[in-house]
């Protein structure tokens, strides 16, 4: 028999498979179980880890909620999820009645402590019938308002990890954490009464999607670009997340938030910690996030009297998406008619280390834009020296653009000669797409992410003290926008390439982004 | 999407001159690709050239049927990205039938990039085709072939244990191996749990029913390598404490699918059997451990999937390897 490093005896049957790609026996629980992001999302996703086989032998699925279903009911509902919204089509016999029998339902209130009283033995019952051993995912995905009830009653109901002698007990929550710096501290307080940090996975889903994983790859498997990745030869990075759709059904919400706290603060300063951190010197979760909260914590925080030079804000009016016309954000369902949300956020960061001084990171996210697309890229330096004369006069910079979606792939910009007598010179484009590459679909972030979790990898979600040092950075401006109001809103058309205030920016540094 | 074909003579010069129309974008892989049986010509073709589609190639496809008629076909696809138009792949088909091995062979010198590997997908079964075989090895780095592609016992199986002693320089792949990934994943799973480990070194007896020979030896094989169990005899096993393994296997359902499986340890039965649905296993356990019935699904076992798994995976196989070292033993 052969052991392995942790001392456990390893089955030597599992070489060359995929290994510990299983998590223990365990029991999965989704609060806000008849929520749309457990629809649309959360349910497809663990029935494509069954179809992968991820899921382990033994495993329960238990769906927590305050609406009065049965385990048939949810069953028929989760059935129509996945028929709906499965990437892998439809469920199918004989898998889903073999997966549906491991699926049940609690019917509860977040306010009732006997309600989850009522799941800790129902979950008790799950260990004794389906062999789940004790062992406990519980995953929050409820509106945050009620994230720290439903922790505190996880406590109370005998359901936290002191209560758990025979197995492990770790928690997903679904972002935001907090609405700002003071409200991620003050949920933070709550979540550490009940749970240790390694037993917390704060779920960022853009860290679960396959290219922000390459941009490790492309940097740290690669000899040909880490020797660039500095001052010396990068004049600027730019990252984006612009979206086409508006605030669709969720108006309400995003009416509290705006696109620094739905985007920049996480998804965005996540982006800009993996493509600025220094190499990490293992690939395990610790090393990797203590280099991202390292250089997180070298952003220069922005001054009160900067904000409004180092960054920008707009609001989408009326325009048209893909030909059709759309309404402008002060006529969305549920947003105040006089809002002062901002729907674009640009900020100017600066980091200040070896690696990065008086490089500055330009970030923008934003709705109703003209395309869709998420992308970072690395504008290199000119050339020292114009070798070409008037040739090379009109020469590009050497652009690198990691693209993460919709598109999924890698493109590097470069100067050739045209061919011909004469040496003229132009930019052409080298691109890698993922997908024709590879010729493989990546799987949907929550597919990796729920998976990591219940392996206890922890390496794609996001730490508290990185939470936190986002929300320092975010602050001043946040501070500075929620105080002042904007009276140029809405500034800038559905389906354009954002405020010209974001235009200007740039301009002050003789720059201007890429066209979105 | 789009696919663009001419057909030209069978010059290398005249190749060359349609291949310049187009030039790759990007090309990660050669790919030959080896025909002589009429039977599976068109089966072959179309997973091929699947491959080639999906992935930015250079694709040779050797047609020795005689289906043919003296002529080459260059194919390139392309898909639109952009508003241009970027050529992912390029396929050339060329009868060679009445060609002899250098001839061959200087296609690929003649066509192939030289900077990215190359592999060649060998369907030959003609004694005829050996001389082209060992004409084109040398300018191989990855070996795919099909132990079960279209034989039901275990000749092929023999004769490709016999070319692996013999040319370890190249990577080898065996579609019929690959095919078992999901068995030899399910029956890892039965003793993934902790307490279950030992039974694993008390096994007395291994049952395998597939269609063809290949699949029932690998399985039995690889369980020996891993067991530390030693071939004493044709279809006999002593494991590390000299006990006797007997290993029966029986010819059942289609060629190139296991049917079942059953390891009987001293305590208890692990069974895993195809249901009606030919994607899905049932597996259980009897005796002391008895579990109740569940459902295993097996993936990626069509061909096209197993044959882009088999040149996208680059370098030696060592569980294969070590696999097809113990198969050849038990053949004695």
């Amino acid at each position: 028999m052969t052991a392995t490093a942790g001392g456990v005896a390893a089955n030597p049957l599992r070489k060359g498979l995929a290994a510990n790609r299983i998590s223990d026996p365990c029991n999965v629980v989704f609060f806000g179980a008849t929520g749309d992001l457990m629809k649309r999302m959360l349910m497809p996703a663990m029935y494509n880890l069954r179809l992968e086989d991820m899921l382990p032998s033994n495993y329960g699925i238990v769906g927590f909620s305050r609406s009065d279903d049965d385990d048939e009911k949810f069953r028929g509902e989760m059935k129509k999820s996945v028929d709906q919204f499965s990437r892998s089509g439809p469920a199918t016999e004989p898998l889903w009645s073999d997966f549906a029998k491991r699926l049940s339902y609690v019917s509860g209130d977040f306010d009732d402590t006997n309600c989850f009283i009522k799941l800790r033995e129902h979950l008790e019952k799950n260990d004794r019938e389906l062999g789940t051993g004790g062992n406990r995912l519980f995953y929050l995905s409820t509106p945050p308002s009620v994230f720290a009830k439903i922790i505190d009653q996880l406590d109370k109901g005998g359901l936290g990890p002191r209560d758990n002698a025979a197995g492990w007990t770790r928690i997903i929550i679904e972002k935001p954490f907090g609405t700002d710096l003071d409200s991620a501290r003050a949920l933070q307080a709550e979540v550490s009464k009940v749970f240790d940090e390694k037993s917390v996975y704060r779920i960022d889903h853009y860290l679960g999607k396959e290219p922000v994983q390459d941009i490790m790859a492309l940097r740290f498997a690669n000899v040909i670009f880490e020797p660039l990745w500095n001052r010396r030869y990068v004049d600027s990075v730019q990252i984006t997340a612009a979206e086409t759709v508006g605030v669709e059904l969720r108006g309400g919400y995003y009416d509290n938030a705006g696109a620094l706290r739905d985007m920049i603060q996480n998804h965005v300063l996540n982006l800009l910690a993996l493509v600025s951190m220094e190499p990490p010197a293992a690939a395990d979760a610790d090393s990797i996030r203590d280099e991202k909260y390292k250089v997180l914590r070298a952003i220069r925080p922005i001054e009160r009297g900067r904000v409004t030079l180092d960054s920008a804000r707009g609001q989408y009016d009326a325009g048209s998406n893909a030909g059709k016309p759309v309404p402008g954000y002060r006529e969305e369902p549920d947003v105040r008619a006089d809002s002062n949300t901002e729907t674009f956020a640009a900020v100017k960061f600066l980091i200040d280390n070896w690696r990065w001084a008086d490089v500055p990171f330009y970030v923008r996210s934003g709705k109703r834009l003209a395309h869709k697309t998420s992308e970072i890229a690395i504008r290199f330096r000119p050339i020292p020296h114009r070798l070409f004369g008037d040739a090379g006069d009109a020469l590009d910079n050497n652009v690198l653009v990691m693209k993460i979606q919709p598109e999924e792939g890698i493109s590097l910009r470069f100067n050739a000669k045209v061919p011909g007598p004469k040496m003229h010179i132009r930019s052409v484009s080298m691109d890698f797409n993922y997908g024709t590459g590879f010729g493989v679909v990546s799987a949907p972030a929550y597919e990796r992410l729920i998976g990591d979790a219940m392996r206890g990898d922890a390496t794609l979600f996001t730490r508290w003290d990185a939470v936190e040092t986002a929300w320092q950075i975010v602050m001043p401006i946040l501070d500075k926008w929620q105080n002042t109001e904007d009276e140029s809103f809405p500034n800038y058309s559905a389906g354009s390439q954002g405020p010209p205030s974001s235009d200007r920016m740039l301009a002050m540094d003789g720059r201007e982004w890429r066209k979105i | 999407m789009s696919l663009e074909s001419s057909t030209v003579g069978t010059s290398l010069d005249a190749i060359r001159a349609e291949l310049a129309r187009a030039k790759l974008a990007a090309s990660t892989f050669n790919f030959i690709v080896w025909i002589d049986d009429p039977a599976r010509r068109d089966w072959i073709r179309e997973r091929a050239g699947m491959l080639s589609e999906k992935h930015p190639s250079f694709t040779l496809i050797f047609d020795n049927t005689g289906v043919r008629e003296g002529d080459a076909t260059v194919t390139t696809s392309a898909h639109e990205a952009h508003a241009s138009f970027t050529v992912r792949g390029e396929r050339v088909e060329i009868d060679v039938s009445g060609l002899d091995a250098a001839t061959i062979a200087n296609y690929v010198t003649g066509l192939c990039t030289s900077s990215v590997e190359t592999v060649l997908w060998w369907s030959g079964f003609k004694e005829t085709s050996r001389a082209t075989f060992f004409a084109l090895l040398p300018h191989i780095d990855t070996l795919v072939v099909d132990s079960s592609g279209g034989l039901r016992d275990e000749s092929a199986l023999r004769a490709l244990s016999e070319f692996h002693t013999e040319h370890l320089e190249v990577a080898l792949r065996d579609l019929a191996w690959m095919r078992l990934r999901p068995w030899r994943d399910m029956i890892a799973n039965f003793f993934d749990d902790e307490a279950l480990l030992g039974e694993l070194f008390t096994i007395r007896s291994l049952h395998i029913a597939s269609g063809s020979d290949s699949e029932a030896l690998y399985l039995g094989a690889w369980l020996a390598s891993r067991l530390e169990w030693k071939a004493s005899g044709r279809d006999a096993f002593t494991d590390r404490e000299g006990k006797p393994v007997a290993f029966k296997r029986r010819r059942e359902g289609e060629i190139r699918r296991v049917q079942s499986i059953c390891l009987d340890s001293e305590t208890s039965w692990y069974h895993g059997e195809v249901t009606e649905d030919s994607g899905v296993v049932k597996i259980w356990v009897e005796g002391e451990h008895a579990s109740e019935p569940r459902l295993f699904p097996l993936k990626a076992i069509d061909n096209a999937s197993l044959l882009e798994r088999a040149v996208l995976e680059s370098g030696p196989d060592e569980l294969f390897e070590t696999a097809l070292r113990a198969a050849a033993t038990l053949l004695g």
